[in-house]
């Protein structure tokens, strides 16, 4: 199991909408999608943009950049130019915080 | 007897194309044929990464290397098919084989076009289009401190971007007066000038190429004002042309490439084409439109091999296309028929904006800068050609999805 780490108050991420936080080394993101949260890297597989700064379509992000899209309850690469697929990760909301289990 | 589908083309296009035809359950036999030694690739990476040594070819593979045997697609790199007999249903390659087929798809691509000028043949002097051409122009870059780009459309202005990145001294030269002004007008194209400038390229617009000069390496680059520039190195980027000559004479409509209808068929039953060789009739743009996008090329390849297969739904697309220079990510979707007076959303001076080209009150084309969410917000607006409030499309604070025109 992953250590779980508290990434903001819950209401940081309001529903439709996805927040990029600073973990360590890395950035995770985090989705709400008709109330169902999603955490994931927010470094796009293909050429390292901001996934955060893309689009949500339903549960499926596009990076902003080219377009690249991902499943975001797989992080599968659904299109575009990506090659590889994103980490995904659990995500809880506990006391009023999210907290993301990372690997 | 199973059929035969034959691709000419081994690349993104094609090679697309014959991963769809298995993806869709084809059974029959797929031979897939492409002049370059190489498994099919993306070449975006070409005029970037890979030019700047950042990544390695591998990555730029549009499948993993064992995807073609364990697809069972008969692959034929470094072969070209040389002409194709629609009379008899042959594809003949360049080394004599002919391949019997049912049905075949043309996804030749394009070639590049070279300046018709003394010198022109100097070694140091390049043009860019396959893994082998970026190979050269980086292993001349490695040793060389100043370099001449000429013509600067999206090749050009990448490469000019990339070896500024690597180092190198970059001196542009440019017939029209702005970079990319073809595919994004005198307004954006300024700002593209403004970006380049900013990393230190010595840009002259306007300006044409009389001349290469040097030894058996290029020395200097001669211009029709007569300007000689020093350099070491020089990429030649002034376009390219639809590759047709195998279907010469075949009686294929040939006209700005392969003229093809909305399902990818040319006037010639089982001769497919998709990809930059294809001249398409577009349902949404309403005429033949040729592009030479990445975006296209994938698309379009997949929607081919569909129709191939029986599928009746046209090829539809909205085109898009990208260009990274720098820290600048430049995308542009759809068509714009007048550059005047876009809406602009944003600010071209902070360099993140959207500018939107209506038609009628609808938008036609739209090209970003650093603004990528906004520009794919306006993509269905352009599908649906429903009519836009100018107003909420250049308030930052409105989502652009929500910018319809009340009635």
């Amino acid at each position: 199991m992953g250590e779980p780490v508290i990434l903001c108050p819950a209401d940081a991420v309001p529903d439709q909408q996805m927040k990029a936080f600073p973990v360590g080394s890395d950035q995770i993101a985090v989705a709400r999608v008709d109330g169902e949260l999603y955490a994931f890297d927010d470094t796009c597989t293909h050429a390292a943009c901001s996934l955060a700064d893309g689009e949500l379509e339903g549960a499926t992000v596009i990076c902003p950049c080219h377009m690249g899209q991902f499943d975001l309850k797989t992080g599968e690469v659904l299109d575009g130019p990506p090659p590889d697929p994103i980490s995904v990760y659990p995500v809880q909301e506990t006391d009023g915080k999210l907290t993301v289990e990372l690997d | 007897m199973p059929e035969t589908y034959v691709v000419a083309g081994a690349n993104l296009a094609g090679g697309t194309a014959a991963a769809t035809l298995r993806g869709d359950g084809f059974e029959g036999r797929v031979v897939l044929v492409g002049e370059e030694p190489v498994a099919p690739y993306e070449r975006p990476p070409l005029s970037k990464e890979f030019l700047r040594g950042e990544a390695p070819f591998e990555k730029a593979l549009i499948r993993p290397p064992d995807f073609w045997d364990a697809n069972q697609i008969e692959c034929r790199f470094g072969s070209r098919v040389a002409r194709i007999d629609v009379g008899s249903r042959q594809a003949i390659l360049d080394d004599g084989e002919a391949i019997r087929y049912d049905k075949v798809l043309v996804a030749t691509g394009l070639r590049n076009r070279t300046l018709g000028v003394p010198g022109a043949h100097l070694g140091g002097v390049h043009t860019l289009r396959t893994v082998a051409d970026a190979e050269a122009i980086r292993a001349h870059a490695a040793g060389a401190t100043r370099a001449v780009v000429v013509g600067m459309g999206f090749i050009g202005a990448e490469v000019a971007a990339s070896l500024r990145l690597c180092g190198l001294e970059v001196v542009a030269v440019e017939p029209l007066p702005a970079p990319c002004y073809r595919a994004l007008g005198p307004q954006i194209g300024a700002v593209v000038a403004a970006i380049h400038a900013d990393h230190g390229v010595k840009m002259h617009l306007g300006e044409s190429v009389d001349a290469f000069e040097g030894g058996d390496r290029v020395e200097r680059v001669v211009t029709g004002s007569g300007m000689r520039i020093d350099c070491d190195v020089v990429v030649v980027g002034v376009g390219a042309s639809p590759v047709t000559d195998l279907l010469e004479d075949e009686g294929v409509h040939l006209e700005n490439g392969i003229v093809v209808d909305e399902h990818c068929r040319t006037n010639i039953d089982g001769v497919y084409a998709a990809g930059d060789v294809a001249n398409h009739l577009h349902p949404l743009v309403g005429h033949h439109i040729r592009v030479e996008h990445w975006q296209n090329a994938m698309k379009q390849g997949a929607a081919a091999a569909k129709a191939m297969l029986g599928s009746t739904e046209p090829y539809d697309e909205v085109h898009w296309f990208w260009s990274d220079q720098y820290d600048a990510n430049i995308q542009s979707a759809g068509h714009v028929s007048d550059w005047a007076n876009p809406v602009i959303r944003g600010d071209l001076e902070s360099r993140s904006f959207v500018a939107f080209y209506l038609r009628d009150g609808w938008i036609e084309g739209a090209v970003a800068l650093n603004r990528g969410r906004d520009l794919r917000r306006c993509i269905a607006l352009m599908k649906s050609k429903a009519v836009v409030d100018p107003a909420k499309l250049a308030d930052p604070d409105t989502d652009v999805r929500s910018a319809l025109a009340t009635v």
